[in-house]
């Protein structure tokens, strides 16, 4: 087996509890369904991956009911806590909130952070029509900013998006527009100024960001934009961590590293949508230099999660 | 600054029956109204702009929110008037000027007339089209309702300027951040995408299409689409017997709004460059000067950027050339596809390779 060197950032979980309630609603996919703890391990031994910080995809935690909500979030939290127990060194856990709940998120983000030790939360790119920089989150942002926390953002199809083009599936250009929405929020609304120490982690290279760039910079420039961005534009940009999941390719790692930087890009695979070691091989071809490929392998991740450095024996 | 030789693709005018159209019929149409770009256009203030910049010609087109407001009649006289507009510029000043001319759509019928009055009477360069349409829901330009308009463009061989909307699913989703940041990429994807896994592209390969801003954001989005290709192997095969990738880089892409070495490096890394357009969306932006100074610290050599400025265009729009192009030896199609875009960017890594894994049996729905 090869050398364990990687962090892996985006990589989903299904306790099969959660999984019992779903296939209620609608079935899960295949991928879904067959998910193991042991095929997440043997997924990152093939890939040289030492942990994963698993987290829950989509359909998420909220179906319009609070109770249902809070119990769903607990116990994929919980589960998650006994991965991490059950495998040491293997696994983190991006807790799930039962958002739009405010007290029960703010409820779970303290048992996930205080009591379960959780090494960040897992938040949603938008919650109806609402994007992350919406005045809706200041509750929820005050405390992660308070802690210091990380907030990992994982993309949906927003409510506006749903089955717009028939033959075109929505993970096409849906996800990575509603990262790029959620970005543009935070950014635009003050939030992510005002709230300077959540470390934030953006899915799928920042969606579709880097390449709307000139949009943004351009939308900056005005007078009464600008006002709203003490730390302007580009420093905010560069503050943030952007995934390599489903992005691993010079393309798309080349556009992100003009806009962001090498120093803030993190290993990630949405596993088990797709597989860890199709991400390894995309990054070997995306012309990246040796140390830009240790950065994005585990010394970036390093920084947001500096507890993790004595796994790493690279 | 050297003799005026651009060629802009992406270049507005707005008529003053147009203007009076957003102000009368406009309050219907959510976003993005009667801006001050709009406003304060005016031919002098066209031209002053292109000889700023060394702009030789702009193919000029109607901007967003387009012709169409909810009245079918409304749209049909709308269009016509924009388009005589449009001709009566380009008779003035046939070299500076050329024209994409403006269709009534969703209304088939009266668009396949409009497109016959405005190459065949008009003489018009080309077509302008829109993204997305609602027609009972929205539709994109890859959708069956409408085959006959594209069957029609393709017997004609015509040049087609798809320019972006706010797409009727997407205006004004947020307060602060206008459409035209984040949704008018965004549109252009999906048609891009409708348009291909459609089946359409390849079905009428005659059209000779122009997508604004470097594609929307599709190059950045283009391990997905690499990845939904590689899926439900009969139904992409008869969707594009060609391949996805043959019908993507025959498509033309312009620069305006996205001169960004990033964006740039990554539309080239897919994207040969004779495919790549200047253009530069006035009277929006910071004017077509700015956008020059812009394009040229997107790490194009010499030759490129005259390949960009000019001559990809001269190919699509011949009667622009002078007596000095027609002295130059005809570039081909793939001839300058060699460098990246910037020392700084990942080199040429052409694109990525879909994974043996079976795509259908993993993907998100």
């Amino acid at each position: 087996m090869a050398a364990l060197t990687r962090i892996d950032v985006h990589h989903h979980f299904v306790p099969p509890a959660y999984k019992a309630e779903m296939n209620k609603k609608r079935p899960m996919q295949p991928c879904m369904q067959t998910w193991t703890i042991q095929n997440s391990i043997d997924d990152m031994d093939k890939a040289g991956t030492q942990i994963s910080l698993v987290s829950i995809t989509l359909p998420g935690l909220y179906f319009g009911h609070v109770e249902e909500a809070r119990k769903l979030s607990r116990l994929c939290n919980d589960y998650g806590m006994e991965m991490i127990r059950n495998h040491p060194g293997r696994f983190g856990l991006f807790a799930a909130i039962p958002w739009p709940d405010v007290e029960g998120s703010l409820k779970e983000v303290e048992y996930a952070l205080d009591t379960l030790k959780a090494d960040g939360i897992c938040l949603y790119t938008s919650y109806g029509d609402r994007w992350l920089g919406h005045s809706d989150f200041n509750p929820l942002f005050e405390e992660l900013n308070r802690r210091k926390a990380i907030a990992y953002v994982h993309p949906h199809a927003a409510a506006c998006c749903e089955n717009l083009i028939p033959e075109v599936n929505e993970s096409i250009i849906e996800y990575g527009t509603d990262t790029t929405r959620a970005i543009n929020s935070m950014i635009f609304t003050g939030a992510s100024a005002r709230y300077p120490n959540i470390q934030w982690i953006w899915s799928h290279a920042g969606g579709t960001m880097p390449f709307l760039i000139e949009r943004m910079v351009n939308l900056a420039k005005i007078p009464q934009v600008a006002a709203k961005l003490p730390n302007r534009l580009m420093p905010e940009l560069k503050r943030f961590y952007y995934d390599t999941a489903q992005a691993s390719n010079g393309v798309a790692l080349g556009a992100l590293k003009a806009v962001a930087g090498a120093s803030q890009i993190v290993f990630g695979t949405d596993y088990p949508y797709r597989l860890s070691i199709e991400h390894v091989e995309g990054l070997a071809g995306a012309g990246l230099s040796t140390e830009e490929m240790i950065g994005i392998d585990h010394r970036n991740a390093l920084r947001l999660l500096p507890n993790l450095a004595k796994l790493i024996k690279a | 600054m050297a003799a005026p030789h651009r060629i802009d693709v992406h270049h507005h005018f707005v008529p003053q029956i147009y203007k009076d159209a957003l102000i009368t019929l406009g309050s219907a149409c959510p976003a993005p109204g009667y801006q001050a770009p709009i406003a304060n256009w005016s031919l002098e203030r066209s031209l002053d702009q292109m000889d700023e910049a060394g702009i030789a010609s702009a193919i000029v087109s109607v901007t967003t929110p387009g012709i169409h407001f909810g009245d079918d009649g409304a749209a049909r006289k709308l269009a016509r008037q924009c388009n005589e507009a449009g001709a009566r510029m380009v008779a003035d000043r046939p070299q500076r000027f050329g024209l994409f001319a403006a269709l009534p759509l969703p209304d088939i019928d009266a668009s396949l007339n409009e497109i016959a009055y405005a190459l065949d009477e008009l003489k018009a360069d080309g077509i302008g089209l829109y993204t997305s349409y609602e027609a009972g829901g929205v539709k994109f330009l890859g959708d069956p309702a409408f085959a006959p308009l594209l069957s029609e463009l393709d017997r004609r061989k015509a040049l087609v300027f798809v320019h972006p909307t706010s797409c009727v699913c997407c205006s004004d989703l947020q307060p602060g951040i206008a459409d035209a940041i984040i949704e008018y990429g965004t549109d252009t994807t999906r048609t891009i995408a409708s348009l291909v896994f459609g089946g359409a592209a390849a079905r009428f390969p005659h059209i000779r299409y122009i997508f604004c801003h470097a594609g929307g954001t599709m190059p950045y989005l283009i391990q997905r689409f690499v990845d939904f290709s590689g899926r439900d192997k009969a139904a992409m095969n008869a969707a594009m017997p060609n391949g996805m990738l043959h019908e993507l880089t025959r498509f033309h892409y312009d620069l305006a709004q996205t001169a960004h070495p990033g964006s740039v490096g990554a539309l080239r890394n897919i994207i040969p460059l004779s495919q790549i357009l200047f253009g530069t969306d006035y009277p929006y932006g910071f004017g077509c000067a700015d956008q020059v100074t812009r394009i040229a610290a997107c790490g194009f050599t010499a030759a490129e950027l005259a390949s960009v400025d000019r001559s990809n265009a001269l190919r699509l729009l011949p009667r622009f050339g002078t007596l000095e192009d027609r002295l130059q030896r005809p570039a081909r199609r793939d001839e300058h596809v060699v460098e990246p875009a910037t020392p700084s960017a990942a080199p040429a890594r052409g694109v990525p390779t879909p994974a043996a894994r079976d795509r259908a049996a993993t993907e998100k729905t």
